[in-house]
């Protein structure tokens, strides 16, 4: 019997029983539909924390302080940040001072986080200018009252294009706009959009006072070496410092790359996990499909009696059963992929990272779906196909 | 009914169609051996009509599933159309029920929810004739028979006479040299019986080979030759 003719035998059969052919596929659908959809999910989640990571800055170290105990107070100074750019291998130092102050252009203000930086600040935090100039080194050592605004506080301020040269006040100062950044979007906890950038030093003089900086970001230069330039970078700040060889450091090199890429190993190893999971669901199904196969060795005992009184042989019923049992299970494994790829884009559309179609999940649920079908089709189809015709007949 | 061609089954039937040689078929119930049939001999030759009768208990299903190749003796020899039935494994059993057998049972054993055109087919299906030739060969057998119109209806949607008679053109669709009946009249009225009964002579008229195993005396009586069987043995 050739494959089309079993292919007709088993569609007219799963006609005549429509009810139990879409239950028994409804195992296998959600089985197929939750892997598919788990899978893509977990993927959408991954390329979203990759995409971050290219965002935050490559190449990016952050060295701030921390206290020893509750009697010392750690500090960062402008004084180390210079010093840490003239290790080798760094492309950019940008120290960061930072406090939230209200921030007014017109009748419109804003409270937002101000930063008191330097002109490598893009650089290392990887922004870019969309309109007018950044700060520059010139600004920076002038303590210029110059200000950048993120593209979120522009908006909020109703500034555009047009307002570069205009005067904002920050903290009842006045400050110069002299350019917008473009935004990076992603929102995170914070949003990286929503800031006003100046020099360091009006910062310091006009609202935190003091030579002490938040955080100090490094960027490595290409091809440079993070792990020693971290290690110059705390043997430099030790020294400088003056710390005894007992004691601990009193700031911490922070390596954001480094989270980043375990952050996305773990969203890897989760969407293993849930698919994984999900799977099961999937041999759920498979003996679902072997159990309603055996019920229907049993009942359609007689019709096969009948099928090898007319000339049936054993394998021509085992083909039957194995067809009908494939059928069923890779139809159920097509509506699952369909299912499951509307389910993933859904979310992806809700989360905001879009939805990537992937062949390989979509091929790795076909074969399995086969091999569900082979794996609990294979038992009942041998039942059938041993039974002997004479009792086969008798059988009522 | 029109004359049914003779019979051009895939073997060349030269003499006895079936030839049974000290044939024996005993059942093991446990340990106790129960002997079904004891030692029968008979020849049935191309082109006979011939009733094997015996009450309850006879032997005769046990003759039917024997002659069927769905069973095969304990003992002795049985060949179907020159072939010694006991050399072949199952597959070659089928291969040979396919060729060389049409069966007729009492209980008309149609497949269910099956069109009567796809029940008369289906035989044709294991011999791997292809669908249009299927369709066109089951369509002229139901013709044959008077069913033309009824080619559509499943089962339950027939007459037991008029299943009984898309069975006899399910076995006689592939041409076979033997039509092997059970009781085929067992499960119909009086006229349905007549009916198939006259249906067997004209096809026996027309140069088929029947065997029909049949309890009842009468039925028995329209075949060219009666075998009777008792307690597992042919009668004198």
């Amino acid at each position: 019997m050739s494959l089309l003719e079993l292919l007709r035998l088993s569609l007219s059969r799963l006609r005549t029983s429509r009810v139990r052919a879409a239950l028994t596929m409804l195992g296998v659908i959600i089985g197929v539909a939750s892997v598919v959809a788990l899978v893509g999910v977990g993927r959408g989640t991954t390329s979203n924390i990759t995409n971050r990571l290219s965002s935050l800055g490559t190449n990016l170290l952050t060295v701030s302080p921390t206290r020893q105990d509750a009697t010392s107070t750690a500090t960062l100074t402008l004084d180390d940040s210079d010093a840490i750019a003239n290790l080798p291998s760094i492309a950019g130092v940008a120290p960061e001072v930072s406090t939230s102050l209200l921030v007014t252009a017109g009748d419109k203000d804003t409270t937002t986080t101000i930063v008191g930086t330097t002109a490598a600040y893009p650089r290392v935090r990887a922004y870019e200018i969309w309109q007018g100039t950044f700060l520059t080194d010139v600004s920076v050592e002038r303590s210029l009252r110059v200000a950048v605004l993120g593209a979120t506080t522009a908006t909020n301020l109703g500034l555009g294009a047009a307002d570069l040269g205009s005067t904002v006040s920050i903290g009842g100062i006045p400050f110069e706009v002299i350019g917008i950044l473009q935004p990076k979007g992603g929102a995170n906890f914070q949003d990286p959009d929503d800031q006003v950038i100046v020099p360091v030093g009006p910062v310091q003089k006009y609202f935190v006072g003091g030579n002490d900086v938040r955080s100090i970001g490094v960027s490595v230069a290409d091809g440079g070496d993070m792990t020693a330039t971290s290690n110059a970078i705390k043997a430099l700040l030790r020294e400088r410092h003056q710390l005894a060889a007992t004691a601990t450091d009193d700031f911490t090199v922070f390596d954001q790359t480094q989270l980043l890429a375990a952050a996305s190993s773990i969203s890897a190893t989760l969407t293993l996990l849930l698919g994984g999971i999900a799977s099961i669901s999937l041999v759920v199904g498979g003996i679902g499909i072997m159990n309603i196969m055996l019920v229907s060795v049993r009942e359609r005992t007689r019709e096969i009696g009948i099928r090898k009184a007319i000339g049936a042989r054993g394998r021509d019923i085992l083909a039957q059963f194995l067809v009908e049992a494939l059928t069923l299970s890779l139809l159920g494994g097509f509506i699952g992929i369909a299912l499951g790829l509307a389910v993933s884009a859904l979310i992806g559309r809700i989360a905001g990272w879009g939805f990537t179609f992937d062949p390989t999940t979509v091929l790795a649920a076909v074969l399995f779906s086969l091999a569900v079908g082979v794996v609990f089709g294979v038992w009942p189809a041998r039942q059938a196909a041993r039974l002997d015709p004479i009792n086969a007949l008798r059988y009522e | 009914m029109a004359a049914a061609t003779p019979p051009t089954g895939a073997v060349e039937v030269a003499g006895s169609i079936i030839s049974l040689a000290g044939v024996s078929r005993t059942y093991s119930l446990g340990r106790v051996e129960v002997p079904a049939l004891v030692d029968v001999n008979f020849d049935v030759e191309d082109g006979e009509f011939v009733a094997i009768l015996g009450p309850s208990g006879s032997g005769k299903s046990t003759m039917m599933h024997i002659l069927g190749c769905l069973d095969r003796p304990t003992s002795g020899t049985y060949r179907l159309a020159q072939t010694p039935v006991a050399d072949l494994d199952d597959d070659g059993l089928a291969r040979l029920r396919s060729r060389t057998i049409g069966f007729v049972f009492q209980s008309y054993n149609l497949l269910p929810r099956t069109s009567a055109l796809d029940n008369v087919a289906a035989p044709l299906l294991y011999q791997g004739v292809g669908r249009s030739a299927r369709m066109a060969r089951a369509h002229a057998a139901l013709e044959r028979l008077g069913l033309g119109d009824r080619a559509r209806h499943e089962p339950s949607e027939l007459s037991g006479g008029q299943q009984q008679r898309v069975a006899v053109a399910r076995a006689l669709v592939t041409e076979p040299a033997l039509i092997l009946a059970d009781e085929p009249t067992g499960n119909l009225d009086s006229h349905s019986g007549a009916e198939v009964l006259t249906l067997f002579r004209e096809l026996n008229a027309a140069g088929r080979t029947i065997v029909l195993i049949t309890h009842d005396a009468e039925v028995a009586a329209q075949a060219g030759r009666q075998i009777h069987l008792l307690d597992g043995r042919v009668a004198a």
